[in-house]
């Protein structure tokens, strides 16, 4: 026998015998039940009525916002949106024409704002978008530079836009005119396709602008602010990214004319909501609504439920004996007061603060799409639909919540309003193109998409809409936790009786309803 | 190179293989798990020669060695749990020890070793839709030590050595038990929910010892014409494992943990050990290694109904064995050249009412003419429990032992 074979004669021999070790089904189950522990966890879940929040408060974004594919302005939902172009007027080419504005009796201006075309032609989209046929007042201002050296011109490309948009918060123009402006945006039908009458908006700017102008024939900055706050509409075109907005100087005389592409343009929104105790969030602005929660409450639920102290004051007073798999706290909703451009029912995001680092963050919930519900019910995180409750998971926030409660903290969380929902039953919850499903045409009846239709489950557009939450403040929340314990069979025999003997106790006149889910094996 | 330190630390992440004791400190490998111990039942280390290298138990043998050697260890091991009609098998490879001595002439000899002292090592899935079954259980847990040892024969007794060591302790334990929901207790409309979500019952922390920085081992060798003799005592102290235990939801999504230090008293140990030269190559030994326990170990426990405590019981090791050595002469046949041993043991395990009962047969592979050898044992046996907790095992393993052996500091044909 080989040295080889004297050792793979063993090895062989071992691998065999290896065989030979077998396991039966449901031995690991045995032995970790041996060893004290489950082969799965056990779902409870606990639902605490009546939760009142300590304080409520909107926080408003008004910045102002960079332009780049698309801007809008006008108003609509309690929100005015004006716009400001920065032009740059070099009159140091095509001089003739210069020279011949200044000497002319009459100068005109006006804006050319190509309109965002597949927006207003929409198909899914319900009714209301078009026609729009306005006569607004239109107030512009304007601030125009004194001479410019061709190397301040240059640098005028530069500037950060964070920077200029910080500078917008402060605008000071140096003269404003009001005018009005006569709107109209209608599709036209030729043959197989549905197009705008006319895509581009034209706005007459006030004479004193031009004839500032051509007062002086020298290189100059131009930053131009239109606002329309009565306007009932607001008005979507193209960015610079897209179709750059134009400054258009004409001769009136000689028909001649001279056009400025804008440089930057940004949009500065305005909050012109009259109730100021209301707890509005306007959709379409980063506005959010922080909703604060007490803490005893919760933690009286816990301690009936469990028959044991919350918070967990042990140690480090880290409490990892149960943990949230799923929390969702459900308003009562009250869509009259709220208002929405475009009649789709928008969807709520919200999330909660949650420890990290030893500070603490922000932390966006990921919405877990309850598939049932959905197809029956359509999405329960919806507002503008039918119901009158607005469901928000809370997973992450409750979870840490109730991980660090011991250092007395409340449960705080955000929400906001997100993207308006063109298929509210679907409980795909994807911004995947869809084929072949239903949606509801301009005459809000059921209509199934052809082969080639593609639906996105999103409507692809900012829906600027005002939603009045006050009713938190007033109306309880319920909360509904669906929780998994580490706690061992012994006091979870405790807590079975005491549940299957009062399925819901009173306490201090709130009720807390329990329901428990111990292993069937 | 690089290519074999991976393969060594990749294995090295292994353990051995019983589930007796994972939640306390885990499976002792006695002896520091050599291939060549335990061909001879884990006896033997009084037994000298020029290449026995660094025996854990007694650190005063190596003065005897002369040449240098490097020794890496491997283990495959197959172990059954079964109580009453249940059973599951699992398999391990680990690698239990690295030894290096370097023998220096008058000056004694100097060694180190990086042995995995306690192991625990577990991983397992169970699914069963039908029983609601969704579990994956996970035990990592090595108490690795590093010891630097030092051995010199007496200068006025040259028969007489003296050894000492220092047990420098690191490690880690990490337990994970990931579940699936079971929602049969709540109301149909409750289940999506938590219907795809799998959390993670996760405790991990660091081994330490105690207010010390290590633990030593002190031993005197006797090396007779025929017998040879050890007596070693090694020092009592408190390993410290401090543990964070957590949910988890994913790597990313958990809370933050409760932190524990549990601490667990490992006693004494006192050991000695005789070898006896029948023949000009044949040996028999016998050894015993005795630590009485007075303390429980606290063990990791922390969820559901796992058990707190783990009883301890005196805690000792009877083996006896046998080697024929090999023949030093190149020209003799390869067999003769061959190492044979044999040998049996009777271990009382830490954990109470835990007994062991192994034999083992092994031979050395000499490879080449510089003494490099193939440490081979063969390994079977069985754990008996009387407890609810535990079950009983039946075992088998291959270790395999490299001995790399040099001679430095010496010139050429001395």
């Amino acid at each position: 026998m080989n040295k080889k074979k004297f050792i793979l004669f063993p090895l062989l021999a071992l691998f065999l015998s290896s065989c030979l070790f077998d396991t039966d089904d449901d031995g690991l189950s045995n032995w970790l039940s041996d060893q004290g522990m489950p082969s799965s966890y056990d779902v409870q879940t606990v639902t605490v009525p009546d939760l009142k929040p300590v304080s409520a408060k909107v926080f408003e974004n008004l910045r102002p916002k960079s332009i780049y594919s698309s801007g809008i302005f006008g108003a609509t939902s309690g929100m005015s949106h004006d716009v400001v172009f920065d032009f740059v007027i070099d009159t140091t080419v095509y001089t003739s024409f210069w020279t011949g504005l200044k000497k002319a009796d009459s100068a005109k201006s006006f804006l050319q704002l190509r309109l965002v075309d597949s927006y207003y032609l929409f198909k899914p989209a319900p009714s209301g978008i078009l026609p729009v046929e306005d006569d607004i007042e239109l107030n512009v201002s304007w601030i125009l530079s004194d001479k410019l050296t061709g190397q301040e011109i240059n640098d005028l490309a530069s500037i950060n836009d964070s920077a200029w948009q910080y500078g917008l918060t402060s605008w000071k123009a140096k003269k404003s005119a009001d005018t009005t402006a006569s709107i109209s945006i209608k599709a036209v039908t030729s043959s197989k396709t549905v197009s705008l009458a006319d895509t581009l908006l034209e706005l007459n700017l006030p004479s004193a602008l031009v004839n500032d102008i051509r007062k002086k024939t020298c290189s100059r900055r131009l930053q131009l602010r239109l606002s329309a706050p009565e306007a009932p509409h607001v008005y979507r075109f193209y960015g610079p990214e897209v179709f750059s907005p134009r400054l258009v100087v004409q001769n009136s005389e000689t028909g001649d004319f001279l056009r400025f592409n804008t440089v930057r343009a940004a949009v500065i929104p305005k909050n012109q909501e009259e109730c100021k105790d209301c707890l509005v969030l306007h959709g379409g602005s980063l506005d959010s609504l922080e909703v604060e929660f007490p803490s005893k409450p919760i933690m009286k639920a816990l301690s009936e439920f469990y028959g044991d102290e919350f918070p967990y004051n042990v140690g480090d007073s880290n409490d990892v004996r149960q943990a949230v798999v799923m929390a969702e706290l459900t308003f009562y909703r009250d869509d009259t007061k709220g208002e929405s451009e475009i009649d789709l029912p928008i969807m709520v995001r919200n999330g909660s603060y949650v420890d990290s680092a030893e500070s603490v963050v922000f932390r966006a919930e990921n919405y877990i799409p309850d598939r049932l519900r959905i197809n029956e019910h359509g999405h329960p995180n919806m507002v503008f639909y039918e119901g009158d409750s607005l469901a928000l998971q809370v997973t992450a926030g409750m979870r840490n919540f109730i991980n660090k409660a011991s250092d007395g903290r409340s449960f705080r969380m955000l929400m906001r309003l997100e993207r308006s929902v063109l298929l509210p039953s679907d409980s795909s919850y994807s911004v995947l193109i869809r084929q072949d499903t239903t949606f509801k045409d301009e005459d809000k009846k059921e209509v199934k998409s052809i082969r080639t239709d593609t639906i996105p489950v999103f409507f692809p557009y900012t829906n600027y809409a005002r939603y009045d939450f006050s009713t938190i403040k007033n109306k309880p929340a319920t909360l509904k936790l669906w929780l998994a314990s580490k706690r061992g069979e012994n006091t979870d025999k405790k807590k079975i009786v005491k549940i299957d003997t009062a399925k819901s106790v009173k306490t201090e006149g709130k009720k807390v309803t329990t329901s428990t889910a111990r292993g069937g094996k | 190179m690089k290519k074999f330190i991976s393969a060594l630390l990749c294995v090295s992440s292994f353990s051995f293989a019983s589930m007796i004791g994972l939640d306390a400190i885990g499976q002792e490998q006695i002896a520091g798990g050599s291939a060549a111990m335990a061909g001879r039942g884990f006896a033997g280390n009084a037994k000298t020669g020029d290449t026995e290298g660094i025996s854990t138990v007694n650190p005063a043998r190596q003065a005897f060695d002369t040449k240098v050697s490097l020794n890496l260890n491997f283990l495959l091991d197959v172990s059954t749990a079964d109580r009453s009609n249940s059973h599951f098998t699992k398999t391990d490879i680990s690698m239990p020890s690295m030894n290096l001595t370097f023998p220096m002439g008058d000056f004694g000899t100097f060694g180190v070793s990086l042995w995995q002292h306690y192991s625990a090592s577990m991983r397992e899935t169970l699914e069963d839709e039908k029983e609601q079954w969704n579990a994956e259980i996970e035990y990592q847990s090595s108490i690795y030590e590093l010891v630097p040892t030092y051995a010199i024969r007496l200068p006025f007794l040259r028969m007489v050595s003296l050894g000492a060591s220092a047990h420098f302790v690191m490690g880690s334990f990490t337990r994970r038990l990931t579940l699936g929901a079971d929602n049969s207790g709540i109301a149909k409309e409750d289940a999506w929910a938590t219907s795809d979500v799998d959390l993670s019952d996760y405790v991990h922390g660091d081994w330490d010892i105690k207010h010390h920085p290590a633990y030593y081992s002190f031993a005197v060798q006797y090396r007779g014409r025929m017998a040879s003799y050890f007596f070693s005592f090694t020092t009592p102290y408190t390993l410290s494992n401090t543990l964070d235990y957590n949910f988890r939801f994913s790597e990313l999504d958990t809370l933050a943990p409760t932190r524990k230090t549990r601490e667990i008293r490992i006693p004494a140990m006192l050991a000695t050990g005789v070898n006896y030269r029948i023949n000009k190559r044949h040996n028999v030994m016998a050894d015993v290694a005795w630590r009485a326990w007075n303390r429980d170990i606290d063990n990791v426990a922390g969820s559901w109904n796992m058990t707190q405590m783990t009883k301890t019981q005196n805690d000792f090791n009877i083996s006896v064995g046998y080697q024929r050595d090999g023949s030093d002469v190149f020209y003799d046949s390869y067999w003769d050249r061959m190492t044979y041993r044999a040998g049996a043991w009777y271990k009382n395990w830490y954990v109470e009412d835990v007994s062991e009962i192994g034999g083992a047969v092994g031979a050395g592979f000499p490879l080449g003419r510089r003494g490099t050898t193939l440490d081979l044992s063969i390994q079977g046996g069985v754990r008996l429990t009387d407890d609810d907790h535990n079950w009983s095992e039946s075992f088998i393993g291959i270790r395999l032992g490299l001995v790399g052996v040099g001679s430095w500091g010496k010139a050429r044909g001395q």
